[in-house]
């Protein structure tokens, strides 16, 4: 683009301005020509007459016309030779006393026939010079004799010459200075988009960090600026698409694990009863063994399917009272409780709520029910909903082992398990806590957890809207 | 009959290879977790360890390092190259990627037992005694004439004991990978060892699967 605008303004330059030094030579020139023609025509017209008045006079003191012709010639053309003026005179189209004149000149035969009072003016050439020629013929009654009159213009143009030669010199200066002068112009304009191409390249390449420099506030400093903001965004952006993709991978890869381990033990316990088992109660206790991981498969599977119908649909929404709600999470759970020797207090300090029943029911038993696992006989667990800066709030409490705060960073990631052999004796999928956190997304609600290890843990539920 | 801790936190895997390796002979100890481990292993003599990598609290690497001296077969679900090598250079014995094959863990038990002279190598059963090392047998005292193909056979059995294996497995294992031939070969060196040592009650034929040797 560079090189090119260069080309183009330069050609143009040198079209026009060369052009121009043309032009005004040739007009130069030809002005020159015509003024000397002029001055010719007016010579020739002064010679002719003076010559046939001292003809006259001539004729007048008994001198034969030939002999006062012939000696008029001879000293008007002493005096003119001097003058850059070259005269003849010939009679008939016969060119008389040529060999009077010390320098012979090869001059050109006068073809035409001159009519009287008639006078041709043209540029001829002889020796290499050029002359303005003028033929006309002598006034009456001389007028059979033409007279040539030849004035030498060679200086007017080896002059006009010179000055076009020197123009070009300038010219070509001027246009060297003007090459230079463009490029380190171009240079400067070009810079920016130069340094915009390079910096796009490089982010192309990969490094989304490189920025462009912004100087001065003109249309290419505003261009900069939003190709930086062009850059920063492409960079986010980048940096969520590779945390996204690292999160599906860990989650493809604790799947994978997730699932291999009950397929290992569903294949082993089958090889066992094909080829060891020879007692009833061992088969028994195989069967076990691989219906209880055909459960724990069929667990992981059916959360995975809520979780995708969770993402792709959106809930139906109800007013639903506080009272009922909590009343059927505490009929899932009471059972659950009573074994564990827990006691679980519900209180709710607004009436009504605008979810979805069964996923919010979910999610509560979810919570509840990671908070039974935590706890020992004898804790206690609370359900506490209000209302704090003017948004619902529902927060579950319990008093158990609690967790470390490297836990309570993943345990809303799938499959993750603070303590993964417990948990999975316990029937756990590790997707309980990923569920939770599905369903308060889909419900506009932020669920935060805060933990003390020996104190506790506390699961927030925020509604924003 | 070797001592044999199994380190694996999933129960139900724990517990299937216990009875695996308890049915050819072996007595085993089951540790859920790294420290559980470290308790056996001061607690007894314990002749090999079967170690999960991926367990609570106390990684598997880390455990290894505290039971140096004792025969290791590491088993984990990863298979990644990385930690392969990681477990060999710690100086694991050997390792096992899940999920394995039963008879393949079993194999490979009694390959590290035998390397680490670890397995007492005489087995009796009904007045039949196998002498491993000088490859003889003897029924009531008396030297039996086997062919070389005959014993390994045994030998398989013996080993896999208990354990139904199929005619492809038998000729696998006793005859070799590369051996050519019918699976009938199989059935006429197990009538001959049946013969010879008086095993008829002992070498059953399973339906549609093969022959087990019930001890």
């Amino acid at each position: 683009m560079k090189i090119k605008t260069f080309l183009f303004t330069f050609i143009l330059f040198l079209l026009f301005f060369y052009s121009g030094i043309l032009l005004i030579s040739s007009m130069t020139l030809i002005n020159n020509l015509e003024s000397s023609k002029d001055r010719s025509l007016r010579e020739h017209y002064f010679i002719a007459t003076s010559y046939a008045k001292d003809l006259n006079a001539l004729e007048n003191r008994d001198v034969s016309i030939d002999s006062g012709v012939e000696s008029l010639y001879r000293s008007y053309f002493n005096f003119y030779s001097k003058q850059k003026v070259i005269l003849t005179i010939s009679k008939e189209n016969k060119r008389l006393y040529a060999n009077l004149t010390e320098e012979s000149y090869n001059l050109p035969e006068i073809s035409e026939n001159i009519k009287v009072s008639e006078r041709l003016v043209s540029i001829e050439k002889l020796e290499d010079k050029d002359y303005v020629r003028v033929v006309g013929t002598l006034p009456a009654p001389y007028d059979s004799y033409t007279l040539a009159y030849y004035y030498n213009v060679s200086d007017v143009i080896s002059s006009w010459y010179k000055m076009t030669v020197t123009l070009f010199l300038i010219g070509m200066l001027i246009c060297g200075l003007l090459a230079v002068c463009l490029l380190f112009v171009l240079n400067r304009v070009f810079k920016p988009l130069q340094l915009i191409s390079s910096t796009s390249k490089s982010i192309a390449n990969g490094q989304y960090g490189n920025r462009i420099e912004v100087k001065g506030d003109d249309e290419l400093a505003e261009m900069a600026q939003s190709f930086n903001h062009m850059a920063e965004e492409i960079q986010s952006q980048m940096q969520q698409l590779a945390i996204a993709a690292e999160q599906k991978q860990q989650f493809v890869d604790n799947l994978a694990h997730e699932l291999r381990t009950p397929l290992t033990s569903i294949y082993g316990y089958a090889e066992y009863i094909q080829k060891i088992v020879r007692t009833e109660e061992d088969r028994i206790f195989a069967t076990n063994y691989i219906m209880s991981e055909c459960r724990r498969l069929q667990n992981i599977s059916v959360l995975l399917l809520e979780m995708a119908t969770l993402r792709t649909s959106e809930s139906e929404r109800k007013k639903i009272e506080m009272s009922e709600l909590i009343r059927d999470v505490e009929q899932s759970l009471s059972m659950k409780a009573k074994e564990k020797q827990i006691e679980i207090s519900y209180e709710h300090h607004f009436n009504t709520l605008f979810c979805d029943a069964d996923l919010m029911h979910i999610l509560l038993v979810n919570l509840i029910d990671n908070a039974l696992k935590a706890s020992s006989s004898g804790g206690l667990i609370t359900l506490n909903a209000y209302i704090e800066n003017e948004h619902k709030v529902i927060v579950v409490q319990d008093n158990g082992k609690g967790m470390s705060k490297e836990h309570l960073n993943h345990i809303t990631e799938a499959f993750y398990r603070v303590d993964s052999s417990r948990s999975r004796s316990a029937g756990g999928a590790g997707l309980g806590l990923t569920l939770c956190k599905q369903i308060a997304v889909n419900h506009h609600a932020e669920l935060s957890f805060s933990s003390e290890i020996g104190k506790g843990t506390t699961a927030k539920l925020t509604f924003t809207s | 009959m070797a001592t044999i801790l199994i380190v694996e936190d999933e129960i139900p895997i724990n517990e299937l290879i216990k009875r695996n390796l308890q049915s050819v002979g072996h007595r085993c100890i089951s540790a859920f977790d790294g420290m559980e481990a470290i308790d056996e292993l001061a607690q007894q003599k314990i002749d090999l360890v079967l170690l999960d990598i991926m367990l609570p609290e106390i990684d598997g690497y880390e455990v290894f390092q505290q039971i140096h001296g004792t025969p290791t077969i590491f088993l984990t679900a990863r298979s990644s190259l990385s930690d392969k090598v990681k477990g060999l250079t710690l100086g694991a014995d050997d390792y096992l990627v899940k999920p394995f094959d039963m008879l393949e863990l079993l194999a490979r038990v009694e390959a590290l037992l035998r390397r680490t002279n670890k397995e007492t190598r005489n087995f009796k059963l009904d007045g039949v005694e196998v002498d491993f090392k000088s490859r003889q047998v003897f029924l009531h005292k008396n030297l039996v004439e086997c062919t070389p193909r005959e014993f390994d056979l045994l030998e398989v059995l013996v080993n896999n004991r208990n354990i139904a294996l199929s005619r492809d497995k038998l000729l696998e294992l006793a005859w070799g990978y590369d051996y050519i031939g019918d699976t009938r070969t199989v059935d006429v060196h197990i009538q001959k060892l049946r013969k010879k040592l008086k095993l008829e009650s002992r070498i059953k034929t399973v339906y549609k699967m093969g022959y087990r040797l019930e001890v």
